[in-house]
């Protein structure tokens, strides 16, 4: 990390800044404002300054996970459903552009990450990697908190957005993992011939069959085939109890990811302290490369067909980073990567970012767009 | 009574390379093993990721005679201590049907 590549990345603000004018800011000041005053971001700034006061809130691990397996479920199992009407109504036509669009950014984020890091931040090329693994992925989390945003103001995306969620999960992962070990295996094989010791196997396949197989993906996609196949050949009737307990718009959703947001908020707090460890290059990144990224997305979502609803949502998914699958695959794969720097930089920059500020700048950005 | 002399191998370390180091030792000669979840803090502790079961550090327990001990020993020093938050240390210990650990 250099001064003067922090200073690069600081040009561009106002640049980007100046592209809003004064009206549009105080309607980003309007939905920031919605948006922080509601529970599920009020939790997780509980959870915060629970942890940093020292306070007595302990979510039970087996509650927690619990909770994630409730998500996840829901997400897809709803995401079926819905998808399965879409499919009835129109085929596929409306689907495969936005398919598209999310494997393209999936592609392109970690290497826009990867870049900016390695040459910009002079982060060493397992760093630069294991982070650009984790912003090339997604936050099924930050998806539902978005879809949250959105159903409150009245504006409910697409019906096909947790199958992106699902398409978007794997390449950033993927690809990032391969340019870093790829690059690194140079250093390793000359390190392993200066110490004299056999060149360690890279791992990269197993961390890549981890993530595919993970929870996130076999309980998200595997709901989103029932919900699916479900609605499509089951009766109505029969289908609507599983639709009332699953329903993102439902009570026991939204309480859960209350408790979710909670324990996310309690963790966060612990990893506030590591801010200070990574740096001010880290910190910049962590707020702007998601800016850049969910521009992107709700820009390329709204060419590819999305509302505005979607197109707020596929740019909060676009720009999150991943902080339940990307981490042990990263692990596995470039041990050499500080696995603090990730860490801090999705979990306590990018995702409460997101949360508190993100979700309704991209709300706006939509609007901006032309989203309707 | 009858007791066997054996060595317990012990392995503290982050949960994304435990069940590896496991299998591995099972290879190597160990008959079986037992993992553990547990909590603590250590000097490269924060390098720990969660792993999806939620369990951040494990523990791994080998009874094993003592050249499998050493074979175990050394391969995790020589794989996994460079990059990962990992301890190892053997004990002497007295195992009631022994026999089983000798047996391979």
């Amino acid at each position: 990390m250099t001064p003067s590549s922090l200073a690069v990345m600081c040009d561009h603000v106002p640049a980007v800044l100046a592209a809003f004018d004064s009206a549009q800011i105080s309607r980003i000041l309007n939905s920031l404002g919605q948006n922080l005053l509601t529970p599920i971001p009020l939790c997780f700034l509980l959870g915060i300054i629970c942890t940093r006061i020292h306070g007595g809130i302990k979510i039970p691990k087996e509650l927690y996970l619990s909770i994630a397996i409730f998500l996840l479920m829901s997400i897809g199992f709803i995401g079926g459903h819905e998808l399965a009407h879409e499919y009835q109504a129109h085929g596929v036509a409306t689907i495969w552009k936005p398919a598209l669009v999310t494997l393209l950014l999936g592609c392109v984020t970690p290497i826009t990450s990867f870049v900016v890091l390695r040459y910009l931040g002079g982060f060493s090329i397992a760093d630069a990697a294991g982070i650009a693994a984790h912003y090339g992925s997604t936050s099924a989390v930050t998806y539902a908190v978005a879809n949250s945003f959105v159903e409150q103001t009245g504006h409910a995306a697409n019906s096909y957005l947790p199958t992106l969620v699902t398409i978007l999960e794997c390449p950033g992962i993927a690809i990032a993992l391969v340019i870093g070990a790829a690059l690194s295996a140079r250093e390793r094989a000359e390190k392993a011939a200066a110490s004299g010791r056999p060149v360690k196997e890279s791992k990269l396949g197993e961390a890549l069959y981890e993530v595919i197989t993970g929870q996130s993906i076999m309980l998200m996609a595997g709901l989103l085939v029932i919900g699916f196949i479900s609605t499509i050949f089951m009766p109505e009737k029969g289908l609507e109890p599983f639709l009332e307990f699953f329903k993102s718009k439902g009570m026991l959703f939204r309480g859960v990811l209350c408790i979710f947001l909670l324990e996310m908020g309690l963790v966060a707090g612990e990893k506030l302290g590591d801010l200070l460890k990574v740096g001010p290059f880290l910190v910049t990144f962590g707020i702007l490369m998601p800016l850049i990224h969910g521009f992107l997305g709700v820009y390329l979502g709204h060419l590819a067909g999305l509302n505005l609803g979607g197109c707020t949502v596929f740019g909060a998914i676009v720009s999150s980073a991943s902080y339940i699958a990307a981490p042990p695959a990263v692990r596995l794969t470039l041990p050499e990567a500080n696995p603090t720097l990730s860490i801090t930089a999705a979990l306590a920059i990018t995702f409460p970012f997101n949360i508190a500020f993100g979700i309704p700048i991209y709300f706006e950005m939509a609007k901006w767009v032309g989203a309707t | 009574m009858q007791l066997f002399p054996l060595k317990l191998v012990t392995v503290v370390g982050e949960a994304v390379i435990m069940e590896d180091i496991a299998e591995e030792a099972v290879k190597l000669g160990a008959s079986g093993y037992s993992l553990t979840e547990i909590h603590g803090h250590g000097s490269r502790s924060a390098r720990n990721v969660i792993i999806s079961s939620g369990s951040k550090t494990l523990k791994a327990e080998f009874v094993v005679p003592m050249d499998v001990a050493e074979k175990i020993l050394t391969h995790v020093s020589h794989t996994y201590f460079e990059h990962y938050a990992c301890i190892a240390w053997l004990s002497d210990v007295q195992v009631m049907r022994g026999e089983a650990y000798l047996v391979k």
